[in-house]
C-alpha cells in the first residue's frame, strides 16, 4: 500500500493507494507527486453528494503540462464508493492524465461494466484513510464560477499545498 | 430528375478518429449535382475552441466544404453543443450557411423545421443552465480572447466534464422531453422536425392537437456514417461503410 498526504488549505487529506490492483494508475499518480505537479493545483469543480474533482489547475485556472495518457484500469473491481479516489477523463476511456476525484457518495454508476465507451466507468485506485471531513467541508462550500467556469467551482479557495508520498 | 437534399449531423470529427474525417471527406468529394442542398445539424467538430485553431481536421474539412460550395452545392451549418462556437471566419472561408438555432424550410412542399436537438433536452438541467451561460455573447466574448493553448486545455476540461456528472451521461446520451418536442412543432406549427444530438436515430411520430408530426433523429457517425437522404418521392437512409 502507498500513502499519500495532501495538504490543502482545509485540512489534511491522507490516501491509500492500491497499487495491487491499480498499478498503473497509482504509478502515475505517485509519479506526479513526486514531481510536485499537485503543488498549487486547485479542487475546481466540486458537486455535493456526487464529487470532488481536482487535479488540473492552478487557482489562475491555467494548466500545468501533463504526461501522457494512461490505460484505464476500472476493470479492476474497485467501486467508486465514497471516500475512494479515481481519474477523470474525457469521453475517450483511456484518456486520464493527472486530473482526478474523491467520490461523496456510492455512484454505481461510475463502475465499470463492460469494455464499451460507455461502459469502461472510472478507474478506482485509492482510498480517503483520514480526512473524509475535510472532504465534506470542502463540499461545503458555496460553488459558482469561476476562471472560465460557469459552475461548481468553490467560492472560496480549495488548494493543495503540499502532496507527498509517506510511504 | 428530382434534387436530393441531404441532412447529416453528430460526425463528431476530432483528430483522434482519422476513420471518419475520412469517410467524411470520401462523402463530400462522391456529392455531385444531383444533391442541392447538405444541411449538417450539429457536432460537426467534437470541439471548436475558435476560427483560428489549426489542429487536424480543421483545415482540411474547411478546404472539402469549400471546394462543395464552389461546385454549387448550398451547404447549411446549424451549430451543436460540441461547435457552437464556429465563428464568421469559418463561413466566410468556405461560404457555409449560417442557420439559427431553430431553422424553418420548405423540403419538398412540406414546412420543417430544423435543429440540433440539445434544446429539446430540457430533462438535463444541468447541461441547459450550462447551455445558457456559454451562449452568453459576453462569455463566447471572453472565452474566444483567451490565447489559443489556453481555450484548448479547457475544451479538454469540457469535455471532461462533459463526461463525468451526476446523471452519469454524456449530455448526448439523455434523450429528448417529450413535451419541449410537442410544444416547439406547436410553435413553429410544422408537422416535421429534423435533429441528431441524442445518438438515438429513429423516425417518431408525434401527436399535436388534432395533427400527426414526424420527427427524424439522425445518427452519430461512428462505426459508420449516416445519411437522411430526401429527395421529391421520400426519404432513404444512406449507411456509409
Amino acid at each position: 500500500m502507498t500513502i499519500i498526504k495532501l495538504t490543502t488549505n482545509q485540512g489534511v487529506i491522507t490516501l491509500e493507494l492500491d497499487a495491487e490492483k491499480a498499478p498503473n494508475t497509482v504509478a502515475n499518480f505517485v509519479s506526479y507527486v513526486e514531481d510536485g505537479f499537485y503543488e498549487g493545483i486547485i479542487f475546481h469543480r466540486i458537486i455535493p453528494n456526487f464529487m470532488a474533482q481536482g487535479g488540473g489547475f492552478t487557482n489562475d485556472f491555467k494548466q500545468k503540462d501533463t504526461k501522457d495518457q494512461i490505460e484505464n484500469e476500472a476493470d479492476n473491481g474497485l467501486k467508486n464508493d465514497r471516500g475512494t479516489i479515481a481519474m477523470a477523463r474525457t469521453g475517450d476511456p483511456h484518456s486520464a492524465t493527472g486530473q482526478f476525484f474523491i467520490n461523496l457518495a456510492d455512484n454505481g454508476f461510475l463502475n465499470h461494466t463492460s469494455k464499451t465507451q460507455q461502459g469502461w466507468g472510472y478507474a478506482v485506485f485509492g482510498k480517503v484513510t483520514d480526512g473524509m471531513d475535510v472532504v465534506d467541508k470542502m463540499a461545503a462550500i458555496p460553488t459558482g464560477s469561476g476562471g472560465m467556469f460557469p459552475t461548481d467551482v468553490p467560492q472560496e479557495e480549495v488548494i493543495i499545498e503540499k502532496a507527498e508520498v509517506i510511504k | 430528375m428530382s434534387k436530393h437534399v441531404h441532412f447529416i449531423s453528430d460526425l463528431h470529427l476530432t483528430q483522434d478518429r482519422p476513420q471518419t474525417t475520412q469517410r467524411f471527406v470520401s462523402y463530400l468529394e462522391s456529392l455531385d449535382a444531383n444533391v442541392s442542398d447538405l444541411y449538417i445539424l450539429g457536432d460537426l467538430f467534437d470541439t471548436w475552441v475558435g476560427d483560428d485553431d489549426p489542429t487536424p481536421p480543421n483545415q482540411l474539412v474547411k478546404d472539402k466544404l469549400k471546394s462543395l460550395t464552389d461546385n454549387g452545392v448550398n451547404v447549411h451549418f446549424l451549430a451543436g453543443n460540441r461547435d457552437f462556437l464556429i465563428g464568421q471566419q469559418f463561413f466566410d472561408d468556405t461560404q457555409v450557411e449560417c442557420l439559427e438555432d431553430e431553422h424553418i424550410i420548405d423540403l419538398f412542399g412540406v414546412k420543417t423545421l430544423l435543429m440540433h436537438g440539445d434544446l429539446l433536452c430540457t430533462d438535463d438541467t444541468e447541461y441547459q443552465q450550462f447551455r445558457q451561460l456559454t451562449h452568453n455573447p459576453a462569455w463566447q466574448q471572453a472565452a474566444l480572447a483567451k490565447p489559443l493553448e489556453e481555450r484548448l486545455a479547457l475544451a479538454q476540461h469540457y469535455r471532461q466534464q462533459s463526461h463525468l456528472n451526476k446523471q452519469g451521461k454524456s449530455s448526448e446520451i439523455m434523450d429528448v422531453n417529450e413535451t419541449t418536442v410537442l410544444n416547439t412543432l406547436q410553435k413553429y406549427n410544422t408537422a416535421r422536425l429534423i435533429h441528431g444530438h441524442t445518438h438515438r436515430p429513429n423516425k417518431h411520430i408525434h401527436k399535436v392537437g388534432e395533427q400527426e408530426a414526424e420527427r427524424f433523429v439522425l445518427a452519430e457517425w461512428d462505426k459508420t456514417g449516416s445519411i437522411l437522404d430526401w429527395t421529391e418521392q421520400g426519404y432513404n437512409i444512406i449507411e456509409l461503410s
